[in-house]
């Protein structure tokens, strides 16, 4: 394998790096949105504190094999990793992201839940238009720190034969019992990655702190 | 216009109004004071339903806005989506008339060129004026202002004087909770001096018209 090749065969892992994590952060958004939500309700607070707590408190890489191992030998239904994947990463994100979204929605004044009442706003317009813009603006730089950490957290998917880009270094390596360039060229590739993000969320982050 | 009968409330573990009950007649102007934890901006959120009674009720006859202290624009909207949102969204108003009510609001008030500012670039005296607006598209028949000139200039605050007077005219009733004796006197046809939720003083036009010694009594003693 020349260079060109091992870069270009390690560089097809970028689309399933991208396919877990964006699914994940999908997943990871709605569910912890939700569950942030929810836990205001003093009857689900218990609850999604527990969830939260259980997921937060268990690696990643046990939750990935529960899904993938136990659940299906459990319920005698099969799941392929793809879906193991996406519930593992989806459920491990959400559960920060309801923290991150807790403390967003605590940053938002009291006030501005009483003026949306005292116009009459009804409770699903108050947090699509009033509320939720105003955390998503607050806790933005945390959502980028998750986006950054499920990107290179997608790496356990490697174990379970996902060919993203740390299986493919490792292919590389192996087949060309040279671990240096493969691992080096999988760090470019997670950098890249990251540095993009980084470049194109400050852009977004100066324009959007900037309107108000 | 307003009828609180037998409100019981606790605030903070203690009673704050029990068994207090109020009367205020349509298009008056009533101002009321009382020393800090007298229970103005309470007995405000609780007519507004921003607070649970214990128990009493309160009868308002017709739709009540609310200004708050600090004004509570929504900040990632500008002047003119903060005015209009509620007519569009909650009374579903077509946005072209709700904007050309807003417009008409915005020229009343001074308001026009900054439309399109978001609350941030406003001073306060212009973000308590875009907060009345804001109100007053919803066409209240009763408005509630709590401390509506703490922290303002006194330029700011003689605006605001004629704002409410303005907005008087449009016969909407108003309650208007302050420390500023002074400022209650000029705009106020009735002011209530409250303590410990209890009314010790109910005031008239004549009894503060001339002077404010009943008032500083009342207040002081």
């Amino acid at each position: 394998m020349t260079l060109i090749e091992q870069v270009l065969f390690i560089g097809r892992g970028v689309i399933v790096t991208l396919k877990y994590t964006l699914s994940a952060l999908a997943v990871g958004l709605s569910v912890g949105m939700g569950l942030a939500i929810l836990r205001r309700q003093i009857l689900f607070r218990w609850l999604v504190d527990s969830v939260v707590s259980l997921i937060r408190g268990t690696p990643l890489l046990l939750q990935l094999s529960f899904f993938y191992f136990a659940v299906p030998g459990f319920l005698g239904i099969r799941l392929d990793i793809w879906h193991a994947g996406l519930i593992a990463f989806g459920l491990n994100s959400a559960a920060y992201v309801t923290e991150i979204f807790r403390s967003g929605i605590q940053s938002v004044a009291k006030g501005q839940f009483e003026a949306a009442k005292s116009l009459q706003i009804p409770t699903l317009l108050l947090w699509k238009d009033i509320i939720i813009p105003q955390v998503l603006r607050n806790i933005f730089p945390a959502l980028v720190n998750e986006i950054i950490s499920l990107i290179k957290e997608t790496a356990i998917i490697s174990m379970f034969g996902e060919l993203d880009i740390m299986r493919r270094a490792q292919v590389v390596a192996a087949s060309q019992f040279n671990y240096f360039e493969a691992l080096c060229l999988a760090a470019v590739y997670y950098y890249s990655l990251i540095f993009i993000i980084e470049r194109v969320t400050n852009k977004i982050e100066k324009t959007w702190y900037a309107k108000y | 216009m307003l009828s609180i009968n037998n409100l019981c409330k606790a605030y903070v573990g203690a009673n704050l109004f029990k068994n207090f009950s109020l009367e205020i007649t349509a298009r008056s102007i009533v101002g009321l004071t009382g020393p800090s934890g007298s229970g103005k901006s309470t007995l405000l959120r609780c007519i507004q339903h921003l607070e649970n009674i214990d128990s009493g009720e309160i009868i308002v006859n017709g739709k009540a806005g609310f200004i708050f202290q600090d004004f509570q624009l929504f900040p990632h909207m500008t002047v003119l989506d903060n005015i209009i949102y509620a007519p569009v969204k909650v009374l579903n108003q077509p946005k072209e008339v709700a904007k050309k009510a807003a417009e008409d609001l915005l020229q009343q008030l001074g308001l026009l060129e900054q439309q399109h500012k978001y609350p941030a670039a406003l001073s306060g005296g212009q973000k308590q004026r875009v907060a009345v607006a804001r109100s007053l598209i919803m066409h209240p028949d009763l408005l509630l202002c709590d401390e509506p000139t703490s922290g303002l200039d006194l330029g700011s605050i003689i605006g605001f004087k004629q704002l409410l007077q303005q907005v008087h005219s449009m016969g909407v009733t108003m309650i208007i909770a302050s420390h500023d004796i002074n400022f209650l006197a000029q705009i106020a046809s009735r002011i209530l001096v409250l303590k410990h939720g209890v009314i010790v003083q109910d005031l008239s036009k004549n009894d503060f018209s001339g002077s404010l010694d009943l008032l500083k009594d009342a207040l002081l003693a």
